[in-house]
C-alpha cells in the first residue's frame, strides 16, 4: 500500500520518539472532534494548574486529531491516528495562524498478531511516534492513559534490533545518491569515553550486503550476523580494536537513522511502510 | 564612540563569565582602575555591559581597543575554538633574526594591498605566541567583527595555529600575508586539528612524553589504576598478560600524559578482506569507508582500550602514530594488496 506521498511529507525528516502503546479500550474513530476538544480542555487546565509547559501565557493551544487512512500495513490494520498540537497566539480566530508545535501519531502496519489476541472494544495501535516538547508528550500521554485505559512506554532498540535494520536498509536499492551507511559505537565503561563512527559508502555496502544474502526479499539472523562480522573483521584489519564488544547505538542509512534511545528518523517515503512494520513488530514484541 | 564599536564591547562582554569580567577587563588595561571601581559587578550583565560601553565611551574607545579586549577572551577561552596547524618552509637554511616590528608592518602591508576593509590586532604573550586577530570586510564593506580570525604564530619555530573565520576564502590571504612577513615561502596545512590549542603545541613542539623502546619489561606497579588484590587467596591468573599490555602500551604511548585531541579521522580505502570462512565479499576494488574517533580526550581513551579487554595489544600503529606523526587525519590506502599490514598514508 502506497501512502500518499503529500499526507505523509510531514512524517519525514523529523526525529521521532518511539513508545509501545498497549490496547486503547472504547476508542471511537467517530468521536474524534470530541475528543480533540477534550483534550484541548485537559491541556489547557494543567495550564492553569501550572503543571505544563514553558509556552508564554498568551499562547493558546489547538488539538486536532485526524485520521491517516493510508499509514496502515493490511486491512486488519487501524488506520493511524494523528494528534496535533498547535500554538495561536491569544486574540486571534484565525486558523491559518497557528503554528504547529507539536505532533504525536499512533500506528499499526501489519501488527495482526496483537490485533488478532485482544477483545472487543479495544483498539490496536500499539506503535506511537512523537515530536515536540517532551512535556506536551507528557501531557497527551497521560490523557490517553486515563481515558482509553492504557499504557506507553519508551520503545528502546537493542543492537540487535540495529543490526537489523542497518543491514536490511543497507541493502535497499535507492535511485539517487544515497548517504553514508554509518554506525556509531559507544565505549562508555573507559576512564574517557569513546566514541567510534564507521561510515560505508553506500554502494560498497549495498555490494557487500548482495553477497551475503541468499535469497531476495528474505532476511535470516545469520545472513545480518555475517554482515556485521564482516565489517567488525575489516575493521580490527585496521585497528585491533574489537567492535563487537563496543555498544552500538546508533544507525543511519539514506533510508532512515535510529537511535537505541528509541529515536527514528525516516528519510525515504518508499520505504516508510517497511519501516513502520518493522517498529510495530519491535513495539508489539515490548506489549506482549 | 561608534555604534558599531559600543554594540560589539556590548557584546563582548556579554559572553565574559561574572566572575572573570574583572580580571579580564584589567588585563585589558583600557579602563583606568578607578573607573573600574565604579562598576557594579553584582548586577545582572545586561547591565554590566551597558556600564562598560559607558565607561568606553568616556575613553573614546574605537575599533582597535575593542579588537584586543576580543584577543583576550579568545585568549583565555581558546579552547572553544578549534584550531589547525600550518607549518611554514624556509627555502634556505639561515636562521633570521626575528624582528617582531617588521613582521607586523609586512604582515598588515601584505593583507592590505589585497584588501583594503580589515582590523588587524596584534598581542604579544609570554611564550613568545604572536595573537593574531583579522576581521575581514570587502571592498565594499566595513570588516565584520563577529568572524573574525585567529593566528598564533611562534616566532621561533615554523608553526602557525589557526582558528579560521567561517569566511572560507580568507585564508589564502591570511596564509600568504604569514609566509611574507614571516620570510618564509611556504606553508602547508598539517592534517592536524583540535579545540585544545596548548595539545596541538604540545605535539609539535614534542612537548609530551613519546613513545620509545624499552629493553627490560618493568614490573607491573600498583600506580596505573589497578587495584591490588587486597586478599592474597585470589590469584590473577592473567597477571602475566595484564603485564604484557601495559608494557606494550607504554612502548607505544609513552608513560606520560598524552596531549589531549578530541578525535582522529581515517579515510579508509583498503581492500575488504575477511575470514575466508565467511564466503563474503571478495572485489577486487577497494572499500571504501570514514572512520572517526572521538573522545574528551582521545589518547588516554585509546590507551584503555587494550587494558579493558576491547582491543589488542598492541595497538594498531594507525593510532599509537598520531601524536608523533603529528596529525589526527588520514588517507589509508593498501600497499602491495598482499599483506594486510603495510598500510600507506600518503
Amino acid at each position: 500500500e502506497k501512502a500518499d506521498p503529500q499526507k505523509t511529507a510531514f512524517l519525514l525528516r523529523k526525529a521521532w520518539t518511539l513508545y509501545s502503546v498497549t490496547p486503547l479500550y472504547g476508542f471511537r474513530r467517530a468521536r474524534l472532534r470530541d475528543y480533540a476538544r477534550l483534550l484541548g480542555a485537559f491541556i489547557a487546565a494543567e495550564k492553569q494548574k501550572g503543571l505544563a509547559v514553558e509556552v508564554g501565557a498568551e499562547l493558546d493551544i489547538k488539538v486536532a486529531l485526524s485520521s491517516l487512512a493510508d499509514i496502515r500495513g493490511s486491512e486488519l490494520d487501524q488506520a493511524a491516528l494523528l494528534v496535533q498540537l498547535s500554538s495561536r497566539s491569544r486574540g486571534s480566530s484565525r486558523s491559518s495562524e497557528d503554528k504547529p508545535v507539536w505532533w504525536g501519531w499512533f500506528c499499526s502496519v501489519f501488527g495482526d498478531e496483537l490485533s488478532e489476541s485482544v477483545p472487543e472494544h479495544f483498539t490496536c495501535l500499539p506503535l506511537f511516534l512523537s515530536h515536540g516538547a517532551e512535556s506536551y508528550t507528557a501531557l497527551v500521554g497521560s490523557w490517553f492513559q486515563k481515558t482509553f485505559d492504557c499504557c506507553f512506554r519508551r520503545l528502546a532498540i537493542s543492537p540487535l534490533n540495529l543490526s537489523w535494520m542497518v543491514a536490511m536498509w543497507a541493502g535497499c536499492k535507492l535511485d539517487r545518491a544515497a548517504s553514508a551507511v554509518e554506525l556509531v559505537f559507544s565505549v562508555p565503561c573507559l576512564a574517557q569515553p569513546l566514541d567510534i563512527s564507521y561510515a560505508i559508502h553506500p554502494e560498497d555496502a549495498k555490494v557487500l550486503w548482495d553477497t551475503v544474502q541468499k535469497t531476495p526479499g528474505e532476511i535470516t539472523q545469520e545472513e545480518v550476523d555475517v554482515f556485521m562480522d564482516s565489517l567488525y573483521a575489516h575493521f580490527h584489519r585496521h585497528f585491533k580494536i574489537h567492535l563487537s564488544a563496543a555498544k552500538l547505538v546508533k544507525i543511519s542509512t539514506a533510508i532512515a537513522s535510529a537511535h537505541c534511545d528509541g529515536i527514528v528518523k525516516i528519510l525515504h517515503s518508499q520505504y516508510l511502510p517497511g519501516v513502520l512494520m518493522l517498529l510495530t513488530e519491535l513495539a508489539i514484541s515490548q506489549i506482549q | 564612540m561608534d555604534e558599531t564599536v559600543a554594540e560589539y564591547i556590548r557584546r563582548t562582554v556579554l559572553k565574559i563569565p561574572k566572575d572573570e569580567l574583572k580580571m579580564m577587563l584589567q588585563k585589558w588595561g583600557f579602563l583606568s582602575e578607578a573607573q573600574l571601581q565604579t562598576l557594579n559587578f553584582h548586577q545582572i550583565k545586561d547591565n554590566i555591559s551597558q556600564e562598560v560601553v559607558q565607561l568606553c565611551e568616556e575613553n573614546s574607545a574605537d575599533i582597535k581597543q575593542a579588537a584586543v579586549l576580543d584577543i583576550i577572551y579568545n585568549h583565555i577561552y581558546q579552547n572553544k575554538r578549534m584550531w589547525s596547524v600550518y607549518q611554514m618552509k624556509k627555502s634556505g637554511e639561515e636562521l633570521e633574526y626575528f624582528d617582531i616590528t617588521d613582521f607586523k608592518k609586512k604582515f598588515k602591508r601584505r593583507l592590505r594591498s589585497a584588501l583594503k576593509n580589515v582590523t588587524i590586532t596584534f598581542k604579544e604573550y609570554e611564550d613568545n605566541a604572536i595573537w593574531i586577530r583579522v576581521a575581514w570586510g570587502t571592498p565594499h564593506k566595513k570588516p565584520n567583527q563577529y568572524k573574525p580570525s585567529y593566528v598564533v604564530y611562534h616566532s621561533q619555530t615554523p608553526y602557525v595555529f589557526i582558528s579560521s573565520s567561517v569566511l572560507k576564502s580568507t585564508l589564502p590571504l591570511l596564509c600568504q600575508a604569514l609566509i611574507v612577513a614571516s620570510n618564509y615561502h611556504d606553508i602547508r596545512e598539517m592534517e592536524l586539528r583540535s579545540h585544545s590549542l596548548n595539545s596541538l603545541k604540545d605535539i609539535v613542539f614534542k612537548r609530551y612524553s613519546q613513545n620509545f623502546q624499552t629493553c627490560s619489561p618493568k614490573p607491573l606497579q600498583g600506580g596505573n589504576g589497578e587495584p591490588e588484590n587486597a586478599d592474597t587467596r585470589i590469584v590473577e591468573e592473567n597477571r602475566s598478560e595484564k603485564e604484557r599490555i601495559h608494557r606494550l602500551n607504554q612502548r607505544a604511548f609513552g608513560s606520560g600524559p598524552q596531549p589531549k585531541l578530541e578525535f582522529a579521522q581515517y579515510r579508509l580505502e583498503t581492500m575488504f578482506k575477511s575470514d575466508p570462512k565467511m564466503d563474503v565479499l571478495d572485489k577486487k576494488e577497494p572499500f571504501r569507508c570514514l572512520v572517526k574517533f572521538s573522545s574528551p580526550h582521545l589518547l588516554e581513551s585509546l590507551k584503555s582500550l587494550a587494558p579493558a579487554g576491547m582491543a589488542d595489544a598492541p595497538l594498531s600503529p594507525l593510532l599509537t602514530c598520531i601524536p608523533h606523526k603529528a596529525r589526527n587525519y588520514f588517507k589509508i590506502r593498501e600497499k602491495g594488496g598482499l599483506y594486510p599490514e603495510s598500510f600507506v598514508s600518503p
